[in-house]
């Protein structure tokens, strides 16, 4: 059984861990502690809700753990705050999915974080910031920087030679 | 079209084939614990009538112990009041017969009879340790030749030691403050008697 599992969910878990780990030997890892810790508690599995979004939670849940001692968020002050730019997001609709990967890679430990959080799996900032030990305006202005970032990144991509990205 | 966050959010990738096999291990490892714990589980039984065992003969050995030594308890009180039914009437009576020697000895001797008593003579019973001198309710009070010494030197007919002549006056007039009632084996009450012994004389 375990291992049937493990052969339907393990390539989603896996992008998972890709996705907040943004490398191969983090994503193992994460990706064999999530599995440990879904088999070992199988039995507190009570129905509410799909079987994948539990599993997944533990899997981001891994990688908050895992990932928390390795970043440090600073908080940043209201001012600092409000002077980012917000970025519509929309304008990654038209990449494809490895690319949108390879962006989001690209994002620092911390902005990827609460990037994958809020934008991603749908964490408010409270949550986020209860969940990182920071302030929802830290979590705010993390955001929106790494908004920033991947619109950079965006149109350096735009930029290549061969790249059918245009619509920025 | 499907936007970027579910895009992201199903991004799928095939992981390594070892990690199910670190998996499957570190499980196994997991599968022993669990059932050792389960092992533990089943024993419980076991370890709690071995302890209940061990605590059951641990409290009749303790029990045992504390009746015998209440039994020998009750008999070493017993017989203590025994003896001491049987030796209280000896000890008191060799006791007033000393105290009678002596006054005796006090009463005829010219040299001491400031003192309350002295009875230089009858203490190479003690081993020249103590003097027995008689209190004021005349009960034998046993001291040291050095405090003897010290109420010599308390009287004012043997004046060559002045500094225990007022450190002595110093103390009774401390005791004679005091509201505390005198204890018969006080020295200064000792000395006190003998002053008043002196002055009715």
């Amino acid at each position: 059984m375990q291992e049937l599992l493990y052969k339907k969910f393990s390539a989603k878990m896996y992008g998972v861990c890709l996705r907040y780990s943004g490398n191969v030997d983090d994503a193992n890892d994460l990706l064999q502690e999530g599995f440990i810790k879904v088999f070992k508690n199988l039995s507190k599995f009570r129905g509410e809700g799909s079987f994948e979004g539990w599993m997944r939670r533990i899997f981001v849940n891994t990688s908050i753990e895992y990932f928390r001692k390795k970043i440090k968020l600073y908080n940043v002050s209201e001012v600092q705050e409000n002077m980012i730019e917000d970025v519509n997001l929309n304008i990654f609709d038209t990449l494809a999915e490895k690319d949108l990967i390879i962006l989001v890679n690209e994002l620092s430990p911390g902005y990827k974080m609460v990037f994958n959080m809020h934008v991603i799996e749908g964490y408010s900032h409270k949550e986020i910031a209860d969940m990182l030990g920071i302030t929802e305006g830290t979590s705010k202005s993390q955001l929106a920087r790494a908004k920033g970032v991947l619109k950079k990144s965006l149109e350096k991509m735009s930029k290549k030679p061969g790249s059918n990205i245009t619509n920025i | 079209m499907q936007n970027f966050k579910d895009k992201l959010y199903n991004h799928e990738a095939e992981p390594p084939s070892e990690i199910w096999q670190n998996i499957t291990a570190e499980l196994d490892g997991g599968i022993n614990k669990i059932a050792s714990v389960k092992d533990f589980r089943r024993k419980p039984d076991l370890v709690f009538y071995g302890l209940t065992a061990a605590a059951s003969f641990i409290f009749i050995f303790i029990a045992s112990i504390f009746f015998d030594l209440s039994k020998t308890d009750v008999s070493t009180v017993s017989n203590s009041l025994h003896q001491s039914q049987n030796l209280l009437p000896k000890q008191v009576q060799d006791s007033l017969n000393l105290n009678n020697k002596i006054l005796k000895e006090i009463i005829n001797s010219t040299k001491d009879k400031n003192l309350l008593a002295l009875n230089y003579e009858k203490s190479s019973r003690y081993g020249k340790k103590y003097l027995t001198i008689a209190g004021p309710e005349c009960q034998p009070v046993k001291i040291s030749p050095k405090v003897a010494t010290l109420i010599e030197s308390a009287d004012n007919e043997y004046p060559p030691k002045p500094i225990w002549n007022k450190k002595i006056e110093k103390w009774k007039q401390i005791m004679l403050g005091s509201t505390l009632s005198p204890i018969s084996t006080n020295l200064l009450d000792i000395v006190q008697a003998s002053s008043s012994i002196d002055n009715n004389e």
